[in-house]
């Protein structure tokens, strides 16, 4: 099993566990994280994994000081692009022609790769150059230069080697060409302006509609009965367009299912204002239940011939065929999928509404204009093992936790803002799950000195790590706040209950000690039954419950300048008073995973 | 039109509540419609906002803008939305290899499910935030929108449990903020997207399998079956266990699964289909009996065509060691007859919850009123992830075809009905075509075989003229409805019917408003029938007047009904 590098992850005070008691406004996280702080996290419940962030994903308001995950952000968009060709997209375009790039990126419906376009190689004949519609087709496909699948294999080639997408639209698999919902309809007017001529009828009347086609056929026919039955009434005709959107008509259609109560007269008397759709003209389609067809090909084909359930949903939706149902499963069906647009966000703190992410609107750069993240906010936390000198296996750190047997863990505490913070941490004695560790926080309140003076410790560079640590420790125990780990004697100092390990410019590392559970079964049963417990899951072990995680309550204290409005802003301004901030976050510390005996 | 007055009546009564001067007077013509039109229509004012339209299903969620034809994209849920953010262990080598730790036991599959219909031990919270994290991710993926906050409109199937509504209903009012969610049902959309009025929606979906008779866009009656997508992936799991089994020598049935649900998922979408009905390609069964089926396999067997013991190799890559398998074609026809037909057993032997589809299409016809009954079977309507087994919608439509063509519709079995049914008279009776009159009247003779002797002479002779029935035929195209034909008609789906609903910006059945909802919650909603549609209709056909109105009721239609 691949051993696991320490992590942290964060939860947002926006994430309100409870399933009871939603609080009535999610984006004041200051009164669900009152909430948190009575209650336990688990971070193993399945919940919890919607709410926790490594810390990179976090952002930071400056005016609420508070944590903002993805969550709880209001995001806006700067660009819409194609991740393919770049091009930035107006978002009028978006409502109109939809959610993918309309020109010629296309993926690979096999391997998702981008597909190019390439010419066939035909030769250039000059008889042919006469009619150039029909030297010119045929002549481009689309290749995957991955897997090398290529549109021939769909049946698609296409006559130019730009606008694919267009192109695209007017052909089926097989390369049969298809008319777009625009076209079917002036299309259908000609005919209707023949028969009117000719006194016929329609001659295309039940054909196989593709989606689009039937979708745009019922919303005429329904806008047309709704536009009749509405103007029958009371000769306001003339004011068509009034007619779909007042409740009059409205209601007199669709309101009929909204219950049994109206089962009335007067539901009744509406009854027959709108009739149902008759024909393909109006968006009837019979069913086609013969599948045969494709049975038979499946079963010649086999299992090759079918497509993955991941190419399936990566497939865009079919506009332009008619029901496929199971035929959907073939690999002919398949159609290059045109890229789908991306956007550049900026984030905006749902509650006070300033900006705290805003990336640059070029697509090109990745650069962002103001980007708050988290990280220079609150203290990070980094997990490393601690080697104790003449300790159990010094030697080689070991791959898992040894069950049962006491290991120690060296959290260090970085503070990025440019006051001195005073962190209190929490952590359940046991943590929650199954298999319950011991954990002890040999240190749970120390102070953390500002991330100021870069040039201080430039300045000491001429000190040795060793000594500067000792000599900070040693400023820090004088300094009388209790909590400095003062018998620095390099190498050779033992953990001890309530002092901190090591300290440094802005940093202090403090010891965690933890007795892994054993993750056997049968104890776990044993110890169940004599503890009296009932409806122990005694089930196998499950995904990552041999990791060993603690929740951990952080709790981070400062004080700014009075009136100071950024937090990071550098003090030694001589204001009145100091304001007193604090913020409390759930984390989560994955230590490692405990070896099965 | 000549049935002014009766079109009439019902605005002057809306508009007598809206304004009680305009509405008083007599003249039909009038003022009314005007205010109407000023008041009542507010989705005009917005109409150049966003729509947004969610439909759940069991295990994937479609979101679009309402207007668009289809979705403009679908999620799925799997395991894979539920890891944390960060959280990058799909991408190692080995992740598909150790699936057991991941799902076994109980939980096979269920990660790929948003929620189940049975909730007592779902966890709810969990609910609304996997409904969160798709909309979220439907959002930024597929709508390209921002975070503004916009009406919501969503599909659901109207069996869903109040509890999943209510989570779901939290999840997007806290996080996305929509001033009103309307909720339309998901039977009914498909019927508008298949341009009827009245169907019979067989949603062959994945826990269940339900059959929704609509009837002029009301829900009549629904009745379903656990035989569904779920069965048919473990059913396959079972044949595949089935074949492994054979080649390792350890015959004891494991309980256990030894396939992830991933492979069995796919291969019942890639692999799996359904046998013709026999009954199509023979000549007409005379036997009528119902343990005909008990023959079924020998007799497919017999008439097989040497195609179909054509085998095809499947790779297993979940099993370990990894192996692969040659299954022929009509072991794989297995886990859909033993899914939705199950026809070895006699059809009295099926409890209620897990009834075969076709004898449950054909109960629900037969449950349904007469007219009504002969409205839907010709409108059947097959939608859900069944529909896309190769050849499933055919089989029903034939078994039930065959199933209406043996027993006709007395629900009455037994060996005196099969001696009634060797009377040839009857017999031919029961194979009626559609009777040409537009209305119901005409449809009456078709009644219960045995008194058709006296229905048939009594209701044309009749000469009471029934108001209702006039204003029905005045009304009624005079286009004849095609009835009483077994006969399946394709929708455009769930969501595009929904989206044609809201087109054409006809009310929802219910539309809750954010305020109300998170001061009241679920238990503010009122039964349905307690809410004046009129009043109902008001509130909502007005949007923004009067949507302040404190002590209005509100209802969350057949949702709520508890």
């Amino acid at each position: 099993m691949a051993p696991l590098t320490p992590y942290t992850y964060i939860q947002c005070p926006c994430s309100d566990v409870s399933p009871l008691s939603r609080s009535n406004d999610p984006n004041s996280p200051s009164t669900a994280g009152a909430d948190d702080e009575e209650r336990t996290f688990d971070p193993r419940a399945p919940r919890s994994n919607f709410s926790l962030y490594p810390l990179e994903y976090l952002l930071y308001c400056e005016d609420c000081h508070q944590i903002r995950c993805p969550r709880c952000v209001a995001e806006e968009i700067v660009t819409y692009y194609c991740p393919n060709c770049l091009f930035e997209v107006p978002s009028s375009n978006i409502k109109s022609e939809g959610n993918r790039c309309t020109r010629s990126c296309f993926q690979c419906p096999i391997c998702i790769g981008p597909l190019s376009v390439a010419s066939i190689d035909s030769q250039p004949d000059p008889n042919l150059l006469a009619a150039p519609d029909q030297a010119q087709s045929g002549t481009n496909i689309l290749i995957c230069s991955y897997c090398n699948w290529s549109s021939t294999e769909i049946g698609i080639t296409f006559s130019k080697s730009n606008g694919i997408h267009a192109q695209l639209a007017k052909i089926r698999n097989g390369g049969a060409p298809r008319l777009t919902a625009k076209e079917h309809k002036e299309k259908r007017k000609e005919e209707a302006a023949q028969s009117r001529l000719a006194g016929a009828s329609s001659p295309e009347s039940e054909q196989n509609l593709d989606v689009e086609t039937q979708f745009a056929n019922l919303k005429s026919f329904y806008q047309g009965q709704l536009a009749e039955s509405s103007s029958g009434g009371n000769g306001l005709s003339s004011l068509g367009d009034l007619g779909f959107a007042s409740p009059n008509s409205l209601s007199r259609i669709m309101s009929i299912y909204t219950g049994g109560s109206l089962h009335d007269k007067r539901s009744r008397s509406r009854v027959g204002t709108m009739r149902e759709a008759l024909d393909s003209d109006e968006g009837l389609q019979l069913a086609d239940l013969d599948e045969s067809a494709a049975i038979s090909k499946l079963q010649s084909e086999g299992y090759e011939a079918t497509i993955s359930t991941d190419q399936l949903t990566e497939q865009p939706p079919r506009l332009e065929d008619a029901h496929l149902h199971g035929r959907t499963r073939f690999t002919s069906e398949l159609r290059p999928i045109p890229y789908l647009l991306r956007t550049k966000r900026s984030k905006r703190c749902p509650v006070c509404r300033h900006i705290i992410s805003k990336p640059e609107a070029k697509v090109a750069t990745t650069r962002f204009r103001i980007r708050l993240v988290a990280g220079s906010y609150i203290p990070t936390i980094t997990i490393r093992p601690l080697n104790v000198p003449g300790g159990a296996s010094p030697t080689s750190p070991p791959d898992a936790l040894v069950p049962l047997q006491p290991a120690q863990f060296l959290l260090t505490f970085r503070n990025p803002i440019f006051e001195t913070v005073k962190v209190t941490l929490a952590t359940p004695s046991k943590t929650p799950g199954r298999f319950p560790s011991k954990v002890t926080v040999l240190c749970p309140q120390f102070e953390i000195d500002a991330n100021t003076d870069v040039w201080d410790e430039a300045l000491n560079k001429d000190d040795t790590d060793k000594d500067r640590r000792r000599r900070r420790g040693d400023e820090n125990n004088n300094g009388g706040n209790g909590n400095g780990n003062g018998n620095g004697n390099g190498n050779g100092n033992q953990p001890e209950a309530g002092k901190i390990w090591e300290r440094g410019r802005n940093w202090v590392s403090i010891v965690v000690e933890v007795v892994p559970a054993s993750l056997r079964l049968d104890l776990l049963a044993s110890t169940a039954n004599l503890a009296g417990g009932e409806g122990i899951d005694a089930g196998p072990l499950r995904e990552d419950e041999d990791i060993l995680e603690i929740p951990m309550f952080v709790r981070v204290e400062w004080e700014v300048e009075g009136g100071g409005d950024e937090v990071g802003s550098a003090p030694g301004k001589d204001k009145e008073a100091t304001e007193k901030r604090e913020l409390a976050y759930w984390s989560v510390i994955g230590l490692g995973r405990v070896g099965q005996s | 039109m000549a049935t002014s007055t009766g079109s009439t009546l019902p605005h002057r009564a809306v508009a007598n509540i809206k304004s009680p001067t305009g509405g008083g007077s007599g003249s039909p013509s009038t003022p009314p419609r005007g205010i109407l039109s000023s008041f009542g229509s507010p989705s005009s004012l917005r109409a150049e906002e966003d729509l947004i339209l969610i439909d759940f299903g069991s295990r994937k969620l479609q979101v679009g803008f309402a207007g668009d034809a289809v979705p403009r994209g679908s999620i799925w849920f799997g395991p894979d939305q539920q890891r944390r953010v960060g959280d990058f262990r799909i991408w190692q080598a080995d992740y598909k290899n150790d699936w057991k730790k991941r799902a076994s036991g109980r939980q096979w599959g269920r990660d790929y499910e948003l929620w189940r219909p049975d909730v007592r031990e779902l966890d709810l919270g969990l609910v609304a935030d996997k409904v969160e994290r798709a909309v979220r991710d439907a959002y930024t993926q597929y709508m390209l929108i921002d975070s503004r906050p916009r009406r919501m409109v969503c599909v659901l199937p109207s069996g869903l449990p109040l509890p999943l509504l209510s989570a779901t209903l939290d999840a997007l009012f806290s996080r996305f903020l929509p001033p009103t969610i309307s909720l339309l049902s998901s039977p009914v959309a498909v019927a508008v997207g298949a341009g009827v009025r009245s169907a019979l929606v067989v949603d062959l979906g994945w826990a269940e399998t339900v059959v929704t008779s609509i009837y002029e866009y009301r829900e009549v009656h629904t009745c379903r079956t656990v035989r569904a997508g779920r069965m048919l992936t473990e059913e396959t799991h079972k044949l595949l266990a089935s074949h492994l089994g054979q080649s390792q020598q350890n015959p004891d049935s494991d309980p256990e699964y030894i396939l992830s649900f991933e492979e069995c998922n796919e291969i019942a979408s890639r692999l799996v289909w359904c046998k013709p009905s026999q009954r199509s390609s023979q000549i007409k069964p005379e036997d009528g009996l119902a343990t005909v089926e008990e023959q079924d396999e020998s007799e497919t067997k017999s008439q097989q065509t040497p195609g179909e013991n054509a085998k095809t190799t499947v790779p297993l890559r979940s099993y370990s060691p990894r192996t692969s398998l040659d299954l022929s074609y009509e072991e794989l026809a297995k886990p859909c007859e033993n899914t939705f037909f199950d026809s070895q057993y006699h059809m009295s032997s099926f409890d209620d919850h897990e009834l075969p589809v076709h004898l449950l299409i054909y109960r629900s016809l037969r449950q349904l009123p007469l007219d009504v009954r002969a409205i839907c079977m010709s409108r059947i309507i097959f939608t859900g992830g069944g529909a896309n087994v190769l050849g499933l919608r055919r089989r029903i439509f034939d078994e039930v075809s065959h199933l209406i063509e043996q027993r006709g519709w007395d629900s009455v079995q037994g060996k005196a009905v099969d001696a009634l049914q060797a009377n040839p008279l009857l017999k031919k009776r029961a194979t009626r075509q559609a009777s040409n009159g537009p209305t119901g009247v005409e449809s009456r003779p078709s009644v219960g075989e045995e008194h058709d002797g006296v229905w048939y002479d009594a209701v044309p002779n009749l000469p009471e003229v029934d108001p209702v029935e006039e204003q029905l035929k005045r009304g009624r195209d005079k286009t004849p409805q095609v009835q009483g034909v077994m006969r399946a008609v394709e929708t455009v789906g769930a969501w595009s019917g929904a989206s044609l609903i809201t087109q054409v910006k006809a009310p929802a059945i219910a539309t809750i408003d954010r305020d109300i909802w998170q001061q009241q919650g679920v238990a503010g909603a009122s039964k349905p029938s307690d809410v004046d549609p009129k009043n109902q209709r008001q509130s909502l056909g007005a949007g923004g007047l009067i949507r302040g109105a404190a002590g209005a009721s509100w209802t969350l239609g057949i949702w709520g009904a508890s």
